[in-house]
């Protein structure tokens, strides 16, 4: 099963999406391109303004931490330069964590950051801000206690496996582009290695140009390429259903 | 700084002109609310509000604290509501808009100084350590009426909340896992409830949970904060124009017959999720153990 | 246009077998929104949606509904919406002759003279000596509109329009890198041609698919219009930035005529669920 989504479901915001996956539950929102504040704004690009809100209490510094790793990452998504003297306002509200999340005893910004990030990229795509690309990005764990990393773990697999010797976050790009990496715990090159060709293989479609058939390889594994066009596919059947309806 | 867009003159005729016609644009009647629909989270304590395009997500938490030294038997309540750009680009994080005082200070007369929270049962030992309770208050979607579903989602995810259960030994405190011991649920003393009024044609027209469009036409508004026994919290009033005694009596008549019906949906809609979550009946086996 | 949509994601390369084949080698390949030329050769997508292809005109675009397309004047050229290829192509001889020289060029000429003849209905904020201040959509900067762009206008007699009042107008300069400017009048004739300020009326939101095809005419398979038309007399305004004006006499019929329009828009009726909206709008009445 991939993540959940609902798309365009705010009536305020330009686009909107609401992702739903292992416990993790996340509402974002894009308003953009707006007008920049004179003090934001660059004569040549777009500025990009992340705002992650937590889903208890005000924004302390581990938001302000995921919002600059998250600015940085979908600014170079964006084609910023085709949108210059604007604004696009991303809005990540976490609705709820998964239980025990805090028991686990891991770096919780970095688990939840692949979450954010997949949500802001369908909240972007729902805006129909230009991109040069999409992003897809996923956590991978791993522990002396399993054979081999753990890919998009729940809580309760990493509860299982504790301790966790290191946990790294990837994001790809549509190219197979490495675009993000942010890596906790104590790890090997080879470990590090292994962990990033998991998660390649989860983020990107499978060699080539496929049509998006990603889905269910070996029962559970999903494919965060093919879940995402088989998001914007639904999307797009709603939007044009006035074609085939009576 | 974008700010909110102001109405155009045409709406603004319209709907007048509607109103004296006796329509709102969206068909209801004067005195209608929007449909409310209200569901809860998974864990306790989260309410999701929607009223028509209006959405608010309230959350409690719970934590434990030392009480301030002035107030040694009582535990912490705190409700915060912030804006986000999610409801409106022209909120700005950490500019306070006046929607959004007038919501937090709304929320504050209406719940918390109205106690309709015991806060005295979050003490645990007097002077040394308490719960301390805290609602946060999500605007996801703005059409208008943001103070009448906040206050929903607050009262009706206070209702739901369970605050772990704990031990006293001595000066020595043990707060039980959710795991050793069935949470319990609060000391609500009461359930106030907010209805908005908008006032049109200098005070001549009332409508009830105005929506966004309607609120920009408004001369006045009326918040009147009411349980269902008819026991007024609060009346707060902004916007000027001059109302007439009366129509503020007439009011207050018609919020509690309002009140009581949304107490009566907010009850129906704790009960069914009570009834999911007590599949099989288990929940009243394990309450019974409790209380030996 | 074909019935078989293919779904693209932002950076998807656009293979050449899916463009249209031009009959007539000189006629340049027409980019619409959500495409964009890298060259040498390639086309690849910049936003979610389904690659739509006209082979007649020689033009590919992608369809989507989302989002603020109707930040015209500061969006970028390359999402201008696809409509104002069919405006261009059949309103005047506007269209860019294709020469000799590199796509490249082409392209940009092809997607700035989309994007300019755009119908909008803006809103008035502010007046200087020279021009109105508007918006098109809310939050994005303000469009001129010169106070001398409307019929019949000159030094002397000038129209006076209050703040928040609206103006039908139609897009004259979307420049990326300049002050947007709009107009009501037209420059060939001077004539204002439907276009000036909306006086009374309602106006009413829909999507921006549902203006695009309110604007496509028949093409775009919305008959709640003209149903009720048959019945009644009404004004309509449509703009581009997802806004339609309504003016029917009374607050009933204009409610009935906009909420027909949006019904159609929300729930996505075909013709025949069309047609029950414009009986259920006229039993109102």
């Amino acid at each position: 099963m991939g993540p959940e989504t609902i798309l365009s479901h705010l009536h305020r915001a330009d686009g909107s999406a609401t992702y739903t996956y292992n416990g993790y539950s996340i509402i974002g929102s894009v308003n953009g391109p707006i007008e920049v504040p004179r003090r934001d704004e660059h004569a040549e690009e777009a500025t990009i303004e992340v705002n992650v809100r937590p889903a208890v209490g005000v924004g302390s510094p581990k938001e302000r931490h995921l919002e600059t790793l998250l600015h940085n990452t979908l600014r170079s998504i964006t084609l910023i330069r085709s949108i210059p003297r604007t604004l696009v306002q991303i809005t990540l509200q976490i609705r709820s964590l998964p239980e025990g999340e805090a028991a686990v005893g891991v770096n919780s910004s970095l688990t939840l950051l692949p979450h954010l990030l997949n949500t802001a990229v369908l909240a972007l795509l729902s805006t129909s801000v230009p991109l040069a690309t999409i992003a897809t990005s996923v956590l991978v764990a791993v522990s002396p206690k399993a054979p081999t990393p753990l890919l998009s773990p729940t809580a309760t697999e990493l509860l299982r496996v504790k301790p966790i010797r290191s946990i790294h976050v990837f994001a790809f790009s549509g190219e197979r582009k490495l675009l993000l990496n942010e890596s906790d715990g104590a790890f090997s090159v080879n470990e590090w290695d292994e962990a990033c060709e998991m998660a390649e293989e989860v983020c990107c479609k499978e060699g080539g140009v496929g049509l998006g058939e990603g889905m269910d390889v070996d029962g559970q594994q999903i494919n965060m390429e093919g879940w995402l066009r088989d998001v914007v596919r639904r999307k797009v059947e709603l939007e044009q259903r006035w074609r085939t309806a009576d | 700084m974008p700010r909110e867009t102001e109405i155009s003159v045409n709406e603004r005729a319209f709907i007048q002109q509607a109103l004296q016609e006796n329509l709102r644009l969206d068909g209801r009647a004067f005195d209608a609310f929007r449909p409310l629909e209200l569901t809860f989270g998974d864990e306790y304590g989260v309410a999701d509000v929607q009223l028509g395009k209006t959405r608010v997500i309230a959350r409690i938490s719970v934590d434990v604290a030392v009480p301030p030294p002035e107030r040694k038997f009582d535990g912490i309540f705190q409700i915060i509501a912030e804006f986000s750009p999610m409801a409106s680009p022209a909120f700005e994080v950490g500019r306070p808009s006046d929607a959004e005082m007038v919501l937090s200070r709304i929320l504050e007369k209406a719940i918390r100084r109205s106690n309709a929270l015991d806060t005295e049962s979050l003490c645990i030992i007097a002077g040394l350590k308490c719960f301390a309770l805290r609602a946060d208050v999500h605007i996801i979607d703005h059409d208008g009426g943001l103070v009448d579903a906040s206050c929903i989602a607050v009262m009706a995810a206070l209702q739901h909340f369970r605050r772990p259960d704990v031990v006293v030994e001595g000066e020595k405190a043990t707060i039980l896992s959710v795991r050793e011991r069935e949470p319990i649920p609060l000391s609500i003393l009461h359930q106030p409830l907010c209805v908005s009024f908008s006032y049109f044609e200098d005070g001549e027209i009332f409508l009830i949970d105005a929506n966004l469009s309607e609120e920009q036409v408004r001369n006045a508004e009326i918040i009147v904060t009411m349980n269902k026994h008819g026991e007024v919290c609060q009346i707060a009033k902004y916007g000027g124009a001059t109302v007439d005694p009366l129509a503020l009596l007439n009011c207050t008549n018609v919020a509690l017959q309002k009140v009581k019906e949304m107490s009566k949906i907010i009850q129906g809609k704790l009960e069914a999720d009570a009834k999911k979550r007590d599949a099989g009946g288990l929940m009243a086996e394990l309450s019974a153990e409790n209380e030996r | 246009m074909s019935d078989l949509m293919t779904v693209v994601l932002p950076g998807d390369d656009v293979p050449p077998d899916d463009l249209p084949k031009a009959q007539n080698k000189k006629k340049a390949l027409k980019l619409g929104p959500g495409l964009r030329h890298i060259p040498p050769e390639t086309i690849t997508t910049t936003i979610a949606g389904a690659l739509v292809t006209d082979a007649r005109k020689n033009a590919a675009w992608i369809e989507y509904n989302s989002g603020r397309v109707s930040a015209l004047p500061s969006a970028p050229i390359s999402v201008q919406p696809i409509v104002i290829l069919d405006h261009v192509c059949h309103s005047r001889p506007r269209q860019a002759v294709p020469s000799g020289g590199s796509i490249g060029t082409q392209l940009t000429l092809q997607q700035y003279l989309a994007s300019v003849g755009d119908l909008v209905i803006a809103t008035v904020l502010s007046s200087t000596s020279e021009h109105f201040n508007c918006y098109i959509t809310p939050h994005t900067h303000t469009a001129a509109l010169p106070h001398l762009a409307f019929e019949g206008a000159n030094r002397k007699n000038q129209k006076k329009l209050p703040p928040h009042s609206l103006v039908y107008a139609r897009i004259v300069n979307s420049g990326k890198d300049s002050i947007p400017e709009i107009t009501c009048v037209d420059a060939s004739t001077g004539k204002g041609e439907g276009l000036g300020p909306l006086n009374g009326g309602m106006v009413f939101k829909i999507s921006l698919s549902m203006a695009r095809r309110l604007l496509a005419g028949r093409k775009g398979g919305v008959s709640v219009l003209e149903g009720l038309s048959e019945k009644m007399g009404f004004e309509v305004a449509i703009g581009r930035n997802g806004m339609l004006w309504v003016d029917a006499g009374s607050v009933k019929a204009t409610l009935a005529v906009g909420r027909a329009v949006q019904e159609a828009d929300e729930q996505g009726l075909g013709e025949k669920g069309q047609k029950k909206a414009v009986d259920r709008a006229l039993k109102k009445i």
